[in-house]
This record gives C-alpha cells, sequence and structure tokens, in this order.
C-alpha cells in the first residue's frame, strides 16, 4: 500500500512538472525595456551647495529696499527676456527689435522664417482671421 | 427634530467649551498621527511675565487698540547662556498675521518661478540642415509621397511641436501678496519658536563650532539664518558662518519666504526687528500708487 502510494505521489509529481514545462506563457502587456541587474543606488543631493543655500535670496529688495531695485534686475538671461513673458511670436519679434541687427545670418534668417510662418499661422488659419 | 438638533448643538458646545477650558494642546481626540512621526524633545519656554523683566524694545507704531503687542526673548552671541537678557515686543501686524498658508504657497512659488528662464529648443523642420528637395518624383516610385526629407514624419527630420526657444516663466504677485508673505512666514516662525531675536552679532570668538554649539544649546535646530539690517557684519561672525553651510547670514533686505522656509529657525538683531517693522506695516496704510514708488514721491521715503 506505501509502495503504491510512493508511485502515485511521484507520478503526480512527474504529471505536474510535466504540465508545467508544457504550459505556454503569455503575456498581456509591453514588458519594461529597462532592464536592470540591481537596484540602483540613490543619488545622494547635497541641499545645502550656495547656490541652493542663496536661492530666493534679495527677491523681495522692492519692498524692503525703497523701492531703488525691482526684482526683475535679478534675472539671469537673454536681454530680450528679462521681466518679459510672452507667446513665441511675441519673444521672436522682441527679440528681433532688441537684438535682430547683431545675429548672424543665418539665425535671423531662421527667425524672420518663423516669425512669418507663426503670423500667417495666428492670423490668416482656422477661426481667427 | 428641533430637539434632536438642539441636543446636537448643546454637545458641540460642550465639546468646544471643555477644550477651552482644558487648555493645554487643543489637539482634537480624532486626529490621526502618522505611525512613524519623529517627535523631538522641544522645551517650551514660559511666556514672557510683565513684572520684572525688562523690556528691551517697544514697538514704534501704534499698535491697535484691540490687539496686544506679541513679546520675545532677547538673546545674544557672547555666551552660551545668555538667552533670557530681556523682552522684546513685535507688532501683531507683522508677527501674529492670520496663517495664510495659501499666501505663503503662492509666494513660495513666486520666487521659484518669476526668475525661471527654459533654455530648451529644438529645430523645426525648416531649421534641419538639408531637407529643401523633394527625394523622389510624387507618382510611379511606389513609396509613400514626401517632400522634404526633414519633415516630422522622417527619422532625422525636425520637431513640429517642441521646445522653442528660451522661453521665461515670469510674473509678479501684487506688492501686497508678496508683504502679506512675509509677514506670514514671520508669524509661523514666531509661533512655532523658531524665531529668536538678539541684541547685536557680536561674538567672542571666530570659531565656527562655537557657532554651531550655541545653536545646539539653545535647541535653535538644524539650519539657522541670521538676519542684521546693514551689510557691514562683525568680523567674528563673518568667519564663522563663512564655513558653515547650514548656517548663513544675510542682510535684511535679502529676506524672503523661500530661504525662511529653507532653514529651521531665523534669529533677527533688534535693529532688523525694527527695519521689518517699519518696511512691511507701511504697506496696511499707503495710497495705491499714481507712478511708480521708485520715482519721487514727497513723502517716501520717510525722511525721519
Amino acid at each position: 500500500m506505501s509502495a503504491v502510494g510512493k508511485v502515485l505521489k511521484a507520478g503526480l509529481s512527474l504529471c505536474q512538472s510535466a504540465l508545467f514545462l508544457s504550459a505556454r506563457s503569455f503575456s498581456s502587456g509591453v514588458c519594461s525595456r529597462i532592464r536592470m541587474h540591481a537596484i540602483p543606488q540613490p543619488k545622494n543631493i547635497d541641499r545645502w551647495t550656495e547656490k541652493r543655500t542663496m536661492f530666493g535670496v534679495y527677491d523681495n529688495v522692492g519692498i524692503l529696499g525703497n523701492f531703488k531695485a525691482h526684482p526683475k534686475d535679478l534675472i539671469v538671461g537673454p536681454v530680450w527676456l528679462r521681466g518679459f513673458r510672452g507667446i513665441e511670436l511675441q519673444r521672436l519679434t522682441r527679440k528681433k527689435r532688441m537684438v535682430g541687427d547683431r545675429m548672424m545670418a543665418t539665425d535671423r534668417h531662421n527667425l524672420e522664417k518663423r516669425i512669418r510662418y507663426l503670423y500667417r499661422r495666428f492670423n490668416r488659419y482656422g477661426k481667427h482671421r | 427634530m428641533f430637539r434632536v438638533s438642539l441636543t446636537l448643538c448643546g454637545k458641540e458646545l460642550g465639546k468646544r467649551w471643555s477644550s477651552c477650558l482644558a487648555g493645554g494642546t487643543g489637539l482634537p481626540p480624532n486626529l490621526r498621527v502618522v505611525p512613524n512621526l519623529v517627535q523631538l524633545p522641544r522645551t517650551k519656554r514660559l511666556q514672557p511675565t510683565d513684572s520684572s523683566v525688562p523690556v528691551l524694545r517697544k514697538c514704534d507704531a501704534v499698535v491697535p487698540a484691540h490687539m496686544k503687542p506679541q513679546q520675545a526673548w532677547v538673546e545674544s552671541l557672547r555666551n552660551l547662556e545668555d538667552d533670557q537678557l530681556g523682552v522684546t515686543e513685535l507688532h501683531p501686524d507683522v508677527f501674529a498675521v492670520h496663517p495664510r498658508m495659501d499666501i505663503l504657497h503662492a509666494v513660495e512659488v513666486w520666487q521659484r518661478n518669476f526668475k525661471r528662464i527654459s533654455h530648451a529648443k529644438v529645430k523645426s523642420r525648416a531649421e534641419v540642415r538639408g531637407g529643401g528637395k523633394k527625394p523622389w518624383a510624387q507618382k510611379g516610385s511606389g513609396r509613400a509621397r514626401h517632400g522634404s526629407i526633414r519633415s516630422p514624419l522622417w527619422r532625422g527630420g525636425g520637431i513640429s511641436h517642441g521646445p522653442r526657444g528660451p522661453k521665461s516663466y515670469y510674473y509678479m504677485l501684487p506688492m501686497k501678496v508678496r508683504v502679506m508673505g512675509l509677514k506670514v512666514a514671520l508669524t509661523s516662525k514666531l509661533t512655532q519658536d523658531y524665531l529668536h531675536i538678539v541684541d547685536s552679532l557680536e561674538m567672542p570668538t571666530a570659531d565656527p563650532q562655537f557657532l554651531l554649539d550655541l545653536a545646539q544649546y539653545r535647541h535653535w535646530g538644524q539650519s539657522v539664518l541670521i538676519v542684521d539690517v546693514n551689510e557691514d557684519f562683525p568680523q567674528n561672525i563673518l568667519q564663522a558662518t563663512a564655513s558653515l553651510k547650514t548656517v548663513n547670514i544675510i542682510p535684511a533686505i535679502g529676506l524672503n519666504v523661500h530661504s525662511m522656509l529653507k532653514h529651521e529657525s531665523l534669529v533677527l538683531t533688534l535693529e532688523a526687528v525694527k527695519f521689518l517693522e517699519d518696511s512691511l506695516l507701511w504697506h496696511d496704510s499707503r495710497f495705491t500708487p499714481l507712478y511708480p514708488f521708485r520715482l519721487p514721491y514727497r513723502d517716501f521715503p520717510k525722511h525721519s
């Protein structure tokens, strides 16, 4: 009886392994293309660098400094964008006005092409004309 | 029905009244606390009492009759134990305003964004090199029809809706909102025991370790922002803070909400408190500007 039981159990395990080997695998989604062999190390960010510590200092130079300066004077960037915000056409026309005569030839040509394209796009197509 | 609502109202009023009477922290009993909350042992010093404590500074501006000035201990940087030299009065309209977290958030977001200029730019099909010639004839070759090899459909072609050029995110909040943001930040620092008043910035040594020991002894926190009115600081404190990352010193003109939120505690001198009260209270009772304030007005800046 015990021998028969052992044989039966062996047969069952064989059948299960055979079933497992013959089972087809399905994937219903896209596998992630990023394959990693180990959990990546977290990157150590220094939260107290000079730039991060002094961020925002002098932003209230107007209200605390008798309005001799304005916070927009603090902005570092291209001349035509300091203290100015606009859509692409406004930025490009402002750039052409302020800096156009000292731009390189190809850059100026591309700028003019883009302005022409945007002007026509906004004023001639669609609902607004 | 009325009896039920009356009993409910009575129960709620009873709960509110009992929480008033109990005093203490006044936390509601149904508060859900995160299980891994770190509660650092912080010693709350007793509020200064009126008797036999020297009031080193009274408010210059008139305090409205229905409000009392806030009080804070005046400390000193000369010794470790010099932390109760006297008491100073702080104007409630600067140091006890309503805790407007929405204004604080708006000012912090403004500080992060108004200076931002993003230089991301990609080439459009007109700017990518090449692509002027039609690659093959319109009909006959069996391939799809194309006009240029740099159209957005092609590999190596231009991007049709990409970021275009340096773009600025500049905007200004109304002046009074920025002023209110400063007041709310100062109020929050005072109510959370993170504001410390110092009589002057004189230190016995230029040793940075002395400052760190002082901050640790007086439970100032991990990071300290020291503010004084003029830019001529004593040499000792300049040398001490030069090598420290988390202890920083700025003139009062440079005070801002982001720095106050970044540093755990704020240390003001008495002159800095006077300067801040003067400049922030003026906005409560000024006329709207007919022309920008940087142009001369007869009575501004105040000729004292």
